[in-house]
């Protein structure tokens, strides 16, 4: 219930922030009566009433724990997939996603050995080939390092 | 009826030339693979590959093209399906009971009904389309601003209703999908909301970024919690081939799907994402069973499949027809037409029928060839599951971020994936629906473009609504979606009571 009660808190925040950014908006209409900021604010009000309903009455509770044991897992890999993210452009695609698929299958109980290193450069250089030279798509080589 | 008949034997003479018929071929094979990545899409692997029409005749290009659209259409489901990743808005409800399925072990059913129910589809689709071309286009341009935001207001609120457990956390799902697309400049005035001064989310966000990071990152996330806590399960690989039963199972939800998903591709907007959830809820609906939507229900595939692949014949009803795009994909048919020099119009079917009933032949042609193509390839893509799941993930993310970088070569989209696979994961632990949010983001820029439309044509009168009778009849169907079920369910627990 506690957890319900997290939800519908952050659900009416949303709400409420939402909407103080939309009335906080600049509003022109000429010729619209509705202008930019009217749907917004409908949205944003019926958020909060929903945040409301939800904290004073919240549904049944979840199953789920918000947090268990495995929490940590969950959030190296976010954290893994944080930094990916920025080394994409940083350092290029397929040096990054190389260091990836290292260390993200050893989170997940791969050890690194000689047959792992080879699949992660497998990927990360088929991956990249087949978007940039098959599909073309484009993919920073080396990212920032060679510009 | 003999005029069409002759008709669609010359086109079909046009489509079995073999040069249009390797068109074809090729057009399926790399629509397939573009279907199957995530992130392209049908409308992005279309632009991506115009250039290789240059120089071709205009039939040939056409039907290079329109093989890329179909395959992909059919492309996207394998992911959704196999690894929980759409790789677009309209595949997004095949991940309900299909990546349910796959963990299951039938995979193979899941993706055979898939291939079938858009085999038939398609079929069906076609008749329609040149049976029904000329009425339907003109009944379309009935369809203004009023009854376009009626219909989408329809659409969410079947969906929202039938998401999930609670009609509260849906309406949440819904109303969040709505809010994103606000984000970005807004298109009537060019005021910029909701970027807090982030230069790049000035074009809003895109369906792509989300629709991976809320179902692709967050499924990893929910994985990797369950390997570290010791209960992730493989389920053993049962029958890879489909049972005549549970063909016979999911004829009925193929053939309404195929008839509902060609009408509403037939109307302006993103009606194949319309089209797909709307299909799932209506067999829900129709269900004896429903509670079984969700947890692997051959139907909850076979619908909104074979109502994506109609919706993809209906909306070429407006390009064909009258020279207008009525969506992303046949916005850029139009394209890849005046590049090879002919101006859709409605006289297309009279100065080039070539290029019109060549079109429809090679969309028989097609099917025929997607269903040959994709059968055997079955028994290939169940094999990826088979991967160790400690390397399968990472790889999803890999070329799954690839989808995401695509879209604007920037990490910024990355970033927010990753972030909105948070929320998703958390979403899903406090059982609020995923795929709500992902309509409610296609639909919200053209139900507020709509809307607007509709009051500037009004002079901001909300009159205009209650003189449109099929607006009216729209709102009175949501009406009865979210409040009978409730109502109903209220008087049966009161008489158990």
């Amino acid at each position: 219930m506690k957890t319900e009660r997290t939800g519908a808190i952050v659900v009416l925040l949303l709400g409420i922030g939402y909407l103080w950014k939309a009335f906080a908006m600049e509003d022109i209409n000429i010729g619209d009566p509705l202008g930019p900021k009217a749907f917004p604010i409908f949205l944003g009000a019926i958020m909060t009433v929903l945040g409301f309903s939800l904290l004073i009455k919240p549904e049944a509770a979840s199953t789920e724990k918000l947090f268990g044991r495995a929490t940590f897992s969950v959030a190296a890999l976010a954290g893994m997939l944080f930094i990916y993210s920025i080394a994409i452009g940083a350092i290029g695609y397929p040096v990054s996603t190389f260091f990836f698929l290292l260390l993200a299958s050893r989170l997940l109980g791969e050890k690194i050995s000689p047959a792992g290193i080879a699949i992660a450069l497998f990927f990360s250089l088929g991956v990249f080939l087949l978007f940039t030279r098959v599909l073309d798509i484009h993919l920073p080589l080396w990212g920032m390092i060679r510009r | 009826m003999i005029e069409i008949f002759h008709h669609l034997v010359y086109g079909l003479q046009i489509a079995t030339t073999p040069t249009n018929l390797f068109y074809a071929f090729i057009g399926c094979l790399v629509g397939t693979l573009i279907g199957v990545l995530p992130g392209i899409g049908p409308a992005g692997g279309i632009a991506l590959l115009i250039p290789l029409t240059f120089g071709k005749e205009p039939a040939s290009a056409i039907i290079l093209l329109a093989g890329i659209y179909y395959g992909a259409m059919y492309g996207g489901s394998t992911t959704s399906i196999l690894l929980n990743v759409p790789g677009e808005a309209a595949s997004v409800v095949t991940t309900l009971d299909g990546y349910q399925m796959a963990q299951k072990g039938r995979a193979g059913a899941a993706l055979s009904i898939a291939a079938l129910g858009s085999f038939i589809a398609g079929t069906i689709g076609l008749v329609l389309l040149m049976l029904l071309a000329p009425p339907l286009a003109r009944a379309a341009l009935k369809f203004g601003p009023a009854e376009s935001f009626a219909l989408m207001f329809f659409g969410l609120s079947t969906v929202t209703s039938l998401a999930g457990k609670s009609l509260r956390k849906g309406m949440v799902a819904t109303t969040l999908g709505l809010m994103l697309s606000t984000v970005g400049s807004d298109l009537p005035t060019g005021i910029i909301r909701f970027t807090f001064g982030i230069a790049n989310l000035m074009e809003g966000i895109d369906v792509v970024v989300l629709a991976i990071g809320l179902f692709a990152v967050s499924e990893v996330l929910t994985s990797t919690e369950e390997m570290a806590a010791g209960e992730f399960v493989v389920e053993k690989l049962s029958r890879i081939w489909l049972s005549l039963k549970e063909f016979m199972q999911s004829l009925g939800a193929i053939i309404r799907g195929s008839f509902l998903g060609f009408f509403i591709g037939v109307l302006p907007g993103a009606a194949h994402v319309t089209a797909s959830f709307l299909s799932y809820t209506l067999e829900k609906k129709m269900a004896s069973d429903p509670d079984n939507f969700g947890k692997g229900d051959i139907r909850g595939v076979a619908a909104p499949e074979s109502a994506n692949n109609a919706a993809a014949c209906g909306a070429l009803i407006p390009l064909l027809t009258l020279g207008l795009p009525a969506s992303a994909v046949t916005a850029v048919l139009y394209s890849a037409l005046l590049i090879t020099g002919i101006r859709p119009s409605p006289f297309l079917f009279d100065k080039h029928p070539d290029v019109t009933w060549g079109l429809i032949g090679s969309m028989y042609i097609g099917n025929v060839m997607l269903l040959i193509l994709n059968l055997p390839l079955v028994a290939l893509w169940v094999k990826v599951l088979r991967t160790p799941a400690r390397w399968l993930f990472p790889i999803v993310m890999v070329i799954s971020f690839v989808g995401v970088y695509s879209v604007n070569a920037s990490s910024l989209d990355l970033l927010m994936a990753t972030g909105l696979g948070i929320l998703g994961y958390i979403m899903r632990k406090l059982d609020y629906p995923l795929a709500p949010v992902i309509l409610g983001f296609v639909l919200g820029v053209l139900m507020e473009q709509s809307l607007r439309q509709t009051l500037m044509i009004s002079g901001g009168s909300l009159e205009i609504f209650w003189k449109s009778p099929i607006a009216m009849i729209l709102f009175l169907l949501s009406a009865i979606f979210v409040v009978l079920p409730r109502f109903l369910a209220r008087r049966k627990g009161m008489h158990l009571a």
